[in-house]
């Protein structure tokens, strides 16, 4: 189809997402980068985040974790290790774990442990761009 | 010769083991029905990461050979991963392995070998073999991998070669190539083997973003967890097809024997019932006799 590209979305454990869209956004680690039909050749690397795409005129999202994004042929192929629609996340889950990663940060802090943190301080990003693509930006919003 | 009850017996146990052999037959089946699916699902993850590592790697170039992560480490040790599995009754699954094994070492005298071990088949054998183990990994059981655990292990045997004291990495498990056919493989892990030269067309133009240093940093460790998971997937795909086979072939052996001694069974039945009648016979023959 004219002015669509191709978007697949590949995890170890499945391909998530295989669909045309009309317009891309990509979390990458620098910003999010904004891809539209008949880009030129681009390897990204893409950060944890939403990854927002319309699909016939309607603006969708779904959660991707760290990964790589390869655009080549009008098709773009996005290489993480999960995905997730925003219909599969579980809220309660997303928002337990933010609670337990904010309360780690707190202890943590105190004892000054450096590894942790920085693991506690990823699950707390997760679990927030998980809620993200559940409320707001994963509704499904007709375009203006 | 046995007795007619001492046959009676043996065929029923013979029964039994039969139903339990039959049964894990069947569960065999469904692993590896289960572990088969999960090795084609993965299979486009780790080609799209090959690919990219390809492709980077020619955008590298020259500097390619400035990581020390695609080049044989300063020391003198050979790191070996060796997938095995953590229970018997799967025919020559273990036993093929450690052969591979043996030839390996018999091929590289002298080599400074340090495993790594997943099962505890393998384990037992190492460590009766006297062979140096750097790390077993007992939990979680490969029967329960995940992503997780490949991500975790390939982190492992990395950080074990950039400590400077290893010159290679190596695995060793059995490759699966078709439901009859699984051959024990070791293959090269670390230092990264990048075939860039196949990939080097065209590789000039493409954005790279960030730039190509931070992706091929990112990219690297996410190659080795695909090739230690794929690896770990077909291990124990071979695992249950070797198991599922030998467990068919207990069944039918089981099968064979019953046939076997049923038939014995029913001659010396028939014998004793033979017996009985001319015994019988002769008896009223000598009264009529009289």
């Amino acid at each position: 189809m004219a002015n669509q590209l191709t978007l697949r979305v590949i995890t170890p454990d499945r391909i998530v997402l295989d669909t045309q869209a009309s317009s891309v956004r990509i979390p990458g680690v620098d910003g999010s980068i904004g891809i539209l039909p008949r880009h030129a050749h681009m390897v990204a690397a893409i950060d944890v985040g939403p990854l927002r795409y319309v699909e016939n005129g309607q603006e969708k999202a779904l959660f991707v974790s760290e990964g790589f994004a390869e655009v080549k042929n009008n098709t773009l192929r996005v290489v993480c290790e999960a995905g997730e629609l925003p219909e599969e996340i579980d809220e309660a889950r997303a928002k337990e774990s933010e609670k337990r990663a904010r309360e780690r940060l707190a202890g943590k802090k105190a004892a000054g442990e450096p590894v942790d943190l920085l693991r506690a301080e990823l699950a707390l990003r997760r679990a927030l761009m998980r809620q993200q693509v559940t409320s707001g930006y994963g509704r499904q919003r007709v375009r203006s | 010769m046995a007795s007619l009850r001492d046959l009676r017996s043996r065929i029923k146990s013979v029964g039994n083991i039969k139903q339990i052999t039959r049964a894990m037959e069947m569960v065999a089946t469904t692993k590896l029905r289960r572990f088969q699916d999960r090795a084609v699902a993965s299979r486009p993850y780790a080609q799209e990461i090959a690919h990219l590592l390809g492709r980077l790697s020619a955008a590298m170039g020259d500097k390619l050979a400035g990581d020390p992560i695609f080049r044989p480490g300063p020391g003198k040790a050979v790191g070996l991963l060796v997938i095995g599995s953590d229970r018997g009754l799967c025919g020559a699954y273990n036993s093929q392995l450690f052969m591979a094994l043996e030839r390996w070492i018999a091929a590289n005298p002298g080599v400074d070998l340090r495993c790594f071990v997943y099962g505890k088949r393998a384990y037992q054998y190492l460590q009766k073999r006297g062979l140096k183990i750097e790390r077993y990994f007992a939990e979680p059981p490969l029967e329960k991998l995940d992503y997780r655990l490949a991500k975790f292990t390939a982190k492992t045997l990395t950080e074990a070669f950039t400590s400077g004291e290893y010159r290679e990495v190596k695995i060793l498990y059995t490759a699966f190539e078709s439901m009859a056919k699984y051959v024990p493989s070791t293959v090269g892990f670390l230092p990264v083997q990048s075939d860039a030269a196949q990939a080097s067309q065209g590789a000039s133009d493409v954005i790279l973003e960030p730039n190509v240093e931070a992706l091929l940093g990112k990219l690297v460790p996410r190659y080795l967890e695909t090739r230690i998971y794929n690896a770990m997937l077909e291990a124990i795909t071979s695992e249950y097809a070797s198991r599922r086979m030998a467990m068919k072939n207990a069944t039918d052996a089981a099968t064979d024997m019953q046939g076997m001694l049923k038939g014995i069974y029913n001659r010396k039945r028939q014998e004793g019932i033979t017996k009985e009648l001319l015994d019988i016979v002769g008896g009223a023959e000598a009264v009529r006799g009289k």
